[in-house]
């Protein structure tokens, strides 16, 4: 049976392929094209740092097995938190579930198929992420194609794994509490772990690796070294079984390499035989919603619509989606996830080490770029989905009487304001833990606000011009060829930003440093002109084409 | 008055809709008929602005639906075959929300939601999310909202799938009082045997032409069949 259930996959994949045609196989050429760039930009940061690494003396190679086995590490626990996630949609909620469970298919087979689905979902990020490490690893240490063959057929039975570890979890949780709020709870427990992860990576001061100096005892640092990372878990069976391919350890390969595979299977055999008992009660719990008794109060967007009723469209679109909103507990529980990510930011300004005034007031400047970056990541999750998000249900705000620009505008709405307070809160505190000067500080502050502004219009703007009302969860929509496009662009708009304020900063460390008449005027007419040209090119641009695009969307 | 001239609607080389024309009369219940891909879905979604057309022009009350779309949007309502709805919101805030987006006055809303919940005894969930709703239900409170707005023309994609019997009939009661308030209603259906008893005109589609139109015995009257002849043997003689 799960041959047939298989096939369907490969199926419609081969359709989707073959139905690149025209502009769409140009858009995703393009879309792969610059994602190979990005892939061997990342490859070149990773090979200086491993050549680094590998020319320590005496402790280079244990340090780059070493920095291996964290890494791998981290992308087993990475994906065992979006297997979690992820099957609670594929296992529970996919749209064909309902289809595939009124067939005469055996429930296993079924079970099977989503699970496959699941550890693709969960994984093929992480696994394309790691992939330069790899091979810059490999051109280090001087191996032959062999080694990359060997690490493609371990991570097969390694993210199977791990993606195991994430299906047994929701399975059994659904089967004990077998409640859509179930769904939300593990949302909110995936978000939770993913933040507590990340942040105590973080405090952990990993650099501290890379600065033996930092250990009292030599002798203490090595033996750190060798010892195994988790020994237990299958990221070091996949270490020791590429150190020993390295090594030309075929025995030691083949032991490492043979327990990856061994308790791959045993735990897919032990999931196919629990999924028998254990899925379809999860399954069946699923299906029905918890008890929920809504109020029937007036909404203050009500009241305030009755004393303005020309904002009643906007008013009215901002209720509805305050209250769907805050229901959603895939949307709100990300907002942990947003809390450590500012908590890692602030805390890494900090433990920065900077020493002189000019140096902390420079760092503040070009400080802007990295809080920008934030926001930008932030306003994919949250900016760029806003429009998709409307879903199947679109069709109720196309046949209404309102424009698709006041629908974009409500939107802005929702986006701008988080987006303007985390944006100030970042730079502002980061400011203040840097000790910046009254002109940085101003001029940070300035540029974030109005940055804030132009990454959330940029968000709208391009989520309206790559609107998606059918995909099942966010993370499809963040991945996306446009997701891609609206990061890309705001990046290019930050460096750009930067770029343009550089001449006044230079300005001013030349007046700090004593240098005589430092300031420019037309120098600075001509920052100030480019300024407001890139930030309505900015605001114009992307607005003007999601708007068009929107108008012309058919559902 | 819904009145539309020579509207085609293509995707690629498929013609979906082929230089349809045709007027429903205020008062007017139209039933537009034809088999899976005709075009009623897609003419329908036109009409309703969802959709643009490729030539030719469909208004609602007079205004063009692709020149003054909101006017247009303004005086019509349209209910597609699958009520997709906001999941989080309860049926309460849904009907709340379109009172507000359709300018219907407060007070009004709060006067007439609750008979329209009673009517369609939807009351005891009207606290509940519409995520829990079964398909019916959620049919009925599409219907529920039309009749809040009070629209001069209604557009109905195969309105009666999923409701139960007593709904059915009581969707046709109200069918036949929103069209005796002056409204124009068409009704894309399946059900011919409702076309014949409720429609006063109907059309039948077929390729993306209009191949016949007229009042239902107008249009039963093209059969060769021999004795009582029904609109369901004309259908199956002409789409054959």
């Amino acid at each position: 049976m799960l041959p047939v259930l298989l096939k369907r996959k490969v199926l419609t994949f081969r359709n989707a392929l073959l139905g690149l045609r025209g502009w769409k196989l140009v858009k995703n050429l393009l879309f792969a094209g610059v994602g190979l760039m990005m892939l061997a930009a990342l490859y070149g940061g990773f090979w200086r740092l491993l050549n680094y690494l590998e020319g320590v003396e005496l402790i280079g190679p244990m340090l780059s097995w070493k920095l291996t086995s964290m890494v791998l590490l981290m992308t087993f626990s990475m994906v065992i938190v979006s297997s979690i996630i992820i099957s609670m949609t594929t296992l529970y909620y996919s749209f064909d579930l309902k289809f595939l469970f009124s067939t005469p298919l055996d429930l296993r087979a079924v079970f099977l198929d989503k699970a496959l689905e699941t550890v693709f979902y969960s994984s093929w990020t992480l696994i394309l992420a790691i992939l330069p490490y790899i091979i810059a690893l490999g051109r280090i240490k001087g191996l032959d194609a062999g080694f990359y063959l060997a690490y493609a057929f371990l991570m097969a039975p390694f993210v199977m794994l791990a993606g195991a570890v994430g299906i047994f979890f929701s399975m059994l949780v659904m089967y004990l509490f077998p409640s859509s709020k179930t769904r939300d709870i593990t949302w909110l427990l995936g978000s939770l772990s993913v933040a507590f992860v990340y942040v105590i990576f973080r405090f952990s001061k990993p650099e501290k690796l890379l600065r033996p100096d930092s250990l009292e005892i030599v002798a203490q640092y090595i033996q750190y070294l060798q010892s195994p990372t988790a020994p237990y878990m299958p990221s070091w069976w996949v270490t020791k079984a590429m150190v020993a391919y390295s090594a030309g350890n075929w025995a030691a390969f083949a032991v490492s390499a043979g327990v990856l595979c061994a308790a791959a299977g045993a735990l897919y055999l032990l999931l196919y035989a629990l999924a028998g008992r254990l899925y379809m009660r999860g399954f069946s719990g699923a299906q029905s919603s918890p008890r929920f008794k809504g109020r029937r109060d007036t909404l203050p967007e009500q009241r305030l619509a009755a004393r303005w009723p020309g904002l009643r469209a906007y008013l009215t679109l901002y209720w509805k989606d305050r209250l769907s909103l805050s229901r959603d507990a895939r949307y709100w529980s990300q907002i942990i996830l947003i809390g450590a990510l500012i908590a890692v930011y602030l805390f890494s300004i900090r433990q920065l080490p900077l020493d002189t005034a000019d140096l902390r007031s420079m760092v503040s400047f070009l400080n802007i770029g990295v809080a920008g970056f934030v926001m930008a990541a932030i306003g994919l999750r949250f900016t760029f989905p806003a429009v998709s998000l409307e879903g199947s249900s679109y069709w109720l705000l196309k046949s209404a009487p309102i424009t698709t620009a006041a629908v974009m505008r409500e939107k802005l709405l929702v986006s701008l304001l988080p987006s303007l307070l985390v944006g100030f809160l970042l730079i502002t505190v980061s400011n203040h833990l840097l000790g910046a000067d009254l002109f940085v500080s101003v001029l940070s502050t300035f540029t974030i606000l109005v940055a804030a502004l132009a990454i959330s219009v940029m968000g709208i703007g391009f989520g309206a011009v790559f609107p998606d009302f059918n995909v099942e969860n966010i993370h499809q929509l963040e991945s996306s060829y446009g997701g891609f496009l609206y990061m890309a662009t705001a990046m290019g708009y930050l460096a750009l930003l930067l770029g343009i304020e550089a001449w006044p900063v230079h300005m001013h460390f030349s007046e700090r440093m004593g240098r005589p008449n430092p300031w420019d005027l037309r120098g600075l007419a001509l920052c100030a002109g480019l300024f407001v040209a890139l930030n309505a090119a900015a605001l114009y641009l992307p607005w003007k084409a999601g708007a068009r695009n929107l108008e012309r969307h058919e559902v | 008055m819904i009145e539309i001239n020579n509207l085609t609607k293509t995707f690629g080389s498929f013609k979906a809709v082929d230089g349809l024309s045709l007027k429903v009369a205020p008062g007017e219940i139209f039933g537009f008929l034809g088999p899976n891909g005709a075009g009623k879905t897609t003419t329908v979604k036109i009409l309703s602005g969802i959709m643009r057309p490729t030539s030719g022009t469909a208004s609602v009350a007079g205004f063009d639906v692709a020149k003054e779309p909101l006017a247009a949007k303004r005086v019509m309502a349209y209910i597609p075959d699958e009520p997709f709805v906001y999941p989080k919101l309860t049926g309460w805030e849904f009907l709340r929300f379109i009172g507000d987006i359709y300018a219907v006055p407060a007070a009004e809303q709060r006067r007439r939601i609750p008979e329209l919940l009673e009517t369609f005894e939807l009351a005891a969930h009207a606290g509940e999310l519409l995520e829990s709703y079964s398909h019916g239900m959620k049919q009925k409170l599409l219907i529920a909202s039309v009749l809040l707005r009070r629209p001069k023309a209604v557009l109905f994609d195969e309105p009666t799938v999923g409701l139960d019997p007593k709904s059915i009939r009581r969707f046709k009661t109200l069918l036949t009082d929103i069209a005796r308030d002056g409204a124009a209603v068409f009704m894309c259906t399946h059900i011919l045997d409702m076309a014949e008893k409720l429609c006063h005109t109907v059309g039948i589609i077929y390729r993306g032409r209009l191949i016949t139109k007229g009042t239902v015995d107008e249009v039963k009257a093209l059969t060769t069949a021999q004795g009582a002849r029904s609109l369901e043997d004309v259908f199956l003689e002409l789409t054959e």
